[in-house]
């Protein structure tokens, strides 16, 4: 049964899915069996991790790894097969045009299907999920925070039936610190720590949730390093030096926790994650993630 | 600078996320303007810099900016910007599809239906929607040469053009036929489809409850009267991402996985007819040029070897990749500039340094 979910989230291009295959591996290697999921319509990791295939149903990728990717309209269609039964009446409803466009726009819906699906080994609907812990390569902060409000947003709106039942599991264990977990990776710029910031607030105010945080792509240089550089370079790379500063000195004035994650200079996948899992391993000074 | 088409009316901004859309977009709109245009730049989320350059309020209404002039300079130019506010959007659009047709009072029914607030908070939400309704607005007021379009954060730049496919759909005749009450539903056509439609229904019920069936019917039936106009409104703002006088500019970085992206994007976009003229490779290190390497190698300072080695190798893949853009479309890049200053003189000079590659 799964007992842990891990969302990673944070604003476009920090580095989320790599994070998310990041601790994919930490955890596996903590000898637990690891679903790695993303919330795409077009793979990201099918050309990132060099898979032959990616699809709904989980494909190995590494010892004590498997990764899918899932799509909203996947989730609503095994949660409509599971509660029609009849493969029939699925069928009509599927098939219908119709229904298909209005799936495709109904508010919320796919979102609380994502979210169903998260949460529907422990509440045990569903079929079964042989893993540990899902970590779930998530969207960018904005509509992260549309999907993981979706089932209390509809709770609200459908009091009664098996739609609104279901919404009020799922929404408790979204609000389960034991059970959702989420990560959010920035970069050491004023956007995305802004971004930051922002969902930290709405995390503690609507979820009750302290999420880990990932500062990413650290040049940890100084600016000694860059000091017999080119006026030119050292103009730029002293401005990047400065914005690490002025990032970690934010992150600690809003008593935020943070890990921070070096630029690996690598352009190769597996070269990157080995280079992070090496660094987080050694410090053991720095906050465990999770 | 970037070469646009004489005829080109529009230009639209896409890429993933923090590439440098809005930068770009800003950039753009600075050099156009000086060229003696009126530019109009609409933006969705200007970094607390680009928006003090450009002096933008967060309030959905036009700005003009004052555009950074040289000694002795003149330009007959203006530049407007804007930063979009997606809920006043979502409502000016409803408003407007109703106008003649609806009274104020079904108007507010509406607005006060569950679903209706769910869904605009969902739509202005993703900002696909209402980034391209009031591109449109503008677009057709005619008041200015350019319309510079900054697109939201999104996953894939799919979601942005299919909102008008997806929203035309909720318009749809058909979703709305199953809640309407008219007596001339009895052709035999009308009979066959309603009774499938009866079991889809059903099995609606079944998935989601009574409450939501309800919940929807009372939605579809507020907008049955108006849902011509505003389907009529949706389909030309599609034609307008297909207009002959629409451009769109691909911005992306220099990383791999961005460039691999930005090269699927780049076909499947040109596959769907939209017009991808441009792509601007952003962020590019220039000052990798004015290193000295001798004199780094003999530095020893491991780390920053590494890096600038690092940069190197982005270039070089650069390099490797850009023949899979450069047949189809103008490459160009913009470099690298120091985070400290931004201006609105930055922004001209980013414009200038725009080079094709
Ligand atoms: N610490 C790091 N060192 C080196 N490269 C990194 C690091 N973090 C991320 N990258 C690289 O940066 C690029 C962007 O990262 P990634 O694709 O994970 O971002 P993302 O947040 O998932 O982007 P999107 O918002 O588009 O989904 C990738 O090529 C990745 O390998
Ligand atoms: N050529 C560039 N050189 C240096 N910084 C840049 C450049 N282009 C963009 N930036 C910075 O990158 C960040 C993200 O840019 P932005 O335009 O907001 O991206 P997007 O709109 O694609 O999310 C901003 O802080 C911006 O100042
Ligand atoms: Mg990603
Ligand atoms: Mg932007």
């Amino acid at each position: 049964m799964v007992k842990k979910a891990h969302f990673v989230t944070g604003k476009g291009g920090v580095g989320k899915s790599l994070v998310a295959a990041l601790l994919a591996r930490l955890y596996s290697l903590k000898t637990q069996q690891i679903l790695l999921t993303e919330l795409a319509e077009i793979s990201f990791y099918k050309d990132y991790l060099n898979l032959n295939e990616i699809s709904y149903t989980p494909t190995p990728w590494m010892p004590g790894v498997d990764v899918s990717q899932w799509s909203g309209e996947d989730c609503l269609k095994e949660y409509a097969l599971h509660l029609l039964k009849v493969k029939k009446l699925y069928e009509l409803f599927f098939e219908n045009p119709v229904t298909r466009s209005l799936v495709d726009v109904a508010p919320g819906l796919s979102e609380l299907a994502i979210m169903g699906k998260v949460t529907s080994s422990p509440r045990r609907h569903g079929p079964a999920m042989d893993y540990d812990q899902l970590v779930i390569d998530a969207f960018a902060t904005g509509h992260f925070l549309a999907l993981l409000g979706s089932p209390r947003a509809m709770a609200e709106t459908i009091k009664f039936g098996p739609m609104g039942e279901q919404s009020r599991s799922i929404d408790k264990l979204i609000r389960d610190p034991q059970y959702t977990h989420i990560h959010i990776v920035t970069l050491a710029e004023e956007l995305p720590i802004t971004e930051t910031l922002e969902l930290c607030q709405s995390l503690k105010k609507d979820f009750a949730i302290t999420p880990t945080i990932y500062l990413n792509k650290l040049l940890q240089l100084s600016a000694k390093d860059v000091s017999e550089l080119s006026a030119k370079a050292q103009d730029i790379l002293l401005s990047e030096i400065e914005a690490e500063e002025n990032a970690k000195k934010i992150l600690k004035k809003n008593k935020l926790h943070f890990i921070e994650l070096p630029l690996v200079t690598s352009l190769s996948t597996p070269e990157i994650l080995e280079a992070l899992i090496a660094q987080l391993s050694h410090h053991s000074h720095s906050p465990e993630p999770l | 600078m970037i070469q646009i088409g004489k005829d080109t009316k529009t230009l639209i901004c896409i890429g993933t996320g923090g590439v440098g859309k809005t930068t770009m977009a800003a950039s753009i709109g600075v050099g156009l303007a000086l060229t003696g245009k009126k530019i109009l730049v609409l933006t969705i989320d200007p970094s607390k810099r680009l928006a003090q350059a450009l002096g933008l309020k967060p309030d959905g209404d036009l700005h003009m900016v004052t555009l950074p002039l040289a000694a002795g300079e003149n330009t007959s130019g203006e530049l407007w910007s804007c930063v979009i506010d997606h809920k006043k959007a979502f409502e000016h659009f409803i408003r407007e599809g109703a106008r003649g047709i609806a009274s104020d009072e079904k108007v507010n029914q509406l607005l006060q239906n569950k679903l209706y607030q769910q869904l605009s908070g969902k739509l202005s939400g993703s900002q696909d929607f209402t980034s391209l309704i009031t591109l449109y607005r503008y677009v057709i007021s005619n008041q200015f040469d350019f319309v510079i379009l900054d697109t939201p954060p999104a996953q894939h730049t799919w979601s942005f053009l299919q909102a008008p496919e997806k929203i035309a759909h909720l318009f749809n005749d058909g979703i709305t036929s199953w809640f309407r009450e008219d007596a001339q539903s009895s052709s035999l056509f009308k009979k066959i489809l309603n009774a499938g439609t009866a079991q889809v229904l059903k099995a609606l019920e079944l998935l989601t409850g009574s409450e939501f069936i309800r919940e929807l019917s009372a939605f579809f039936l507020a907008i049955q009267k108006w849902q011509k106009p505003l389907e009529n409104y949706v389909m030309n703002c599609h034609r307008l991402l297909i207009s002959q006088q629409t451009e769109f500019v691909l911005v992306t970085g220099l990383d791999p996985s961005r460039l691999k992206e930005a090269e699927k994007l780049s076909n499947e976009i040109r596959t769907q007819g939209y017009r991808l003229t441009s792509v601007i490779i952003n962020r590019v290190p220039e000052w990798l040029i004015s290193v000295d390497f001798k004199k780094v190698n003999a530095n020893k300072n491991l780390r920053l070897n590494q890096i600038i080695q690092y940069y190197q190798s982005l270039e070089n893949e650069l390099q490797k990749r850009i023949h899979s853009f450069s047949s189809r479309q103008n490459v160009y890049k913009c470099h690298e500039f120091s985070q400290t200053t931004e201006h609105v003189q930055q922004l001209k000079e980013n414009f200038k340094s725009i080079q094709r590659l």
